[in-house]
């Protein structure tokens, strides 16, 4: 670098890859957790297992992002100062606050579940053999397990709040243009938090489905999941119609284009819809790409909205 | 009245010395391949008869509507009672948030710290006591005035009544404390 006489000190990334993967991982974890409780909530039959694979992947997913989120700070040491000192017109500051909560809640609700089919065999006295068929079945909570239903509802504003602050975090960088952009151009109301909940409804549901794979009946998550890919190619035309072309190209166009469109939307939805109309079990290639391209995609708009200023 | 610390570079005096550079890393002892204030070169630009080149100041604008102080989680990052924008490298984590707030590219991660780090007017060594600047007092072409804004009777308060100051990025309403005089430049 010459500074003398001439460029400046090349422009450094602040926010890198670890990052990235910080905003993926608590996307995945609001959005499993979502499926697993609304399931758990409102569903008529409710598949155990789905409800388990969606309950126990939000701990992990958001300790590992947690883990990372620190290891990149330039003082790990110090992260405790982020909750003793708040600043209410700072994002992060605020953000931390949830997704700490949210993180608890998520294990408190991971141990209930954990939990659970225990005193469902209890509860009618069948071997844990009987456990599916039983879940199907209502049985009167008890003890710990009349907390599960309450768990789930917080748990579920908590993971609607840590997916749309991931958003939040980035769109409240004024001075950001990509990060900033409005929604629809409407001032105001900011992009990002959109599009990041919607994949993270996506990423989750896909992750948990994985996690769920032998289960019997999953045409409604199917179908779920091909609306969810709906809305964000939608979400995603509006953002490459509202922002500089610029962003879209150079180094980024490749990850842009392979790896958040063709592999994360337009490949998913196509093999989605064969697989539910031809009632095919493409679950672990849908899903798998549907994660690979959320990653993508955080990876995307964190980068984009450094590279160009 | 409250003093607002400002600076004005006067860029057609500027001839590139780097002087200010160097005397900015004396002063703060800034670690290695890192600057809290640097002047690279802008142009040439043009072609003949309508060439230019400048040399461009650029350190932390000390905005007195500050991104960096708004997004900083623990309040490491704020005004203090000169309208000066400072980092407390004690509550700072080195999240990096105001790296990626700040529109002038005037912050770093200060390697030996692990702390924000940017440019501090040199408050504490120096324009708490009276001095200003040492980019200031070591300008070799006389381009950096440095003083209270709000006092009439003060040099940049005077200098900036009779010259036009512009502001780098005025867009983001960020409102600098370092004024740009062109004249003569562009
Ligand atoms: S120039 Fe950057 S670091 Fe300095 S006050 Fe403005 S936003 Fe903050
Ligand atoms: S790096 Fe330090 S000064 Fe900057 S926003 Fe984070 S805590 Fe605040």
């Amino acid at each position: 670098m010459d500074i003398t006489w001439g460029a400046s000190a090349s422009h450094e990334i602040a926010w890198g890859g670890m990052i990235a993967v910080y905003l993926f991982l608590a996307g995945i974890a609001a959005g499993a957790f979502l499926t697993a409780a609304l399931t758990d909530l409102f569903g008529k039959n409710r598949p155990a297992k789905l409800i388990r694979a969606g309950a126990y992947i939000p701990p992990i997913a958001i300790v590992v992002g947690l883990l990372l989120l620190v290891f990149d700070l330039g003082r790990p040491l110090s992260f405790w100062k982020l909750i003793f000192n708040v600043n209410f017109s700072s994002v992060m500051s605020l953000g931390t606050f949830i997704i700490s909560i949210f993180t608890a809640v998520a294990l408190v609700y991971a141990y209930l579940i954990w939990a659970w089919p225990v005193a469902q065999a209890r509860g009618i006295q069948i071997t844990v053999a009987g456990v599916e068929a039983a879940a199907a079945r209502e049985v009167p909570a008890s003890g710990l397990q009349a907390l599960r239903k309450p768990v789930a509802v917080v748990g579920s504003l908590l993971a609607f709040g840590t997916a749309t602050y991931t958003g939040f975090l980035l769109s409240a960088v004024s001075t950001n243009t990509f990060w900033s952009v409005p929604f629809l151009g409407i001032s105001g109301v900011p992009f990002l938090p959109f599009l990041f909940l919607v994949s993270a409804i996506s990423t989750g549901l896909a992750a948990t489905l994985i996690g769920a794979i032998d289960c019997s009946d999953l045409t409604l998550y199917k179908k779920v999941d091909i609306v969810l890919l709906a809305i964000e190619i939608l979400l995603l035309i509006i953002l490459y119609t509202s922002v500089s072309s610029a962003f879209f190209q150079g180094g980024l166009a490749n990850l842009f284009w392979i790896g958040v469109v063709v592999i994360g939307l337009l490949l998913p939805l196509i093999l989605a819809i064969y697989g539910v109309s031809k009632h095919k079990n493409l679950v672990v290639p849908v899903c798998g790409m549907v994660v690979v391209g959320g990653l993508a995609l955080r990876y995307f708009v964190v980068y984009a909205g450094q590279m160009v200023r | 009245m409250a003093k607002h610390y400002a600076m004005a570079v006067v860029v057609a005096k500027c001839i590139g010395c780097q002087a200010c550079t160097v005397a900015c890393k004396f002063q703060n002892n800034v670690p290695e391949g890192q600057y809290r204030t640097k002047t690279p070169v802008v142009g040439p630009k043009g072609t003949f008869p309508n060439v230019s080149m400048y040399f461009e100041k650029q350190a932390c604008q000390m905005c007195q509507n500050a991104p960096c102080v708004e997004v900083c989680p623990t309040k490491a990052s704020h005004y203090n009672e000169a309208g000066v924008v400072l980092v407390d490298v004690d509550k700072c984590v080195g999240c990096k948030y105001c790296l990626t707030a700040c529109p002038y590219d005037a912050r770093f991660i200060n390697k030996d710290t692990g702390a924000a780090d940017k440019c501090t007017f040199c408050w504490e060594a120096r324009v708490s006591k009276g001095q200003v600047p040492a980019c200031v007092s070591t300008c070799v072409g006389g381009a950096l005035v440095f003083g209270d804004e709000k006092d009439s009777n003060s040099e940049i308060a005077k200098l900036l009544s009779k010259n036009k100051g512009e502001v780098r990025k005025e867009e983001f309403g960020t409102r600098p404390s370092i004024y740009y005089i062109f004249e003569g430049v562009k």
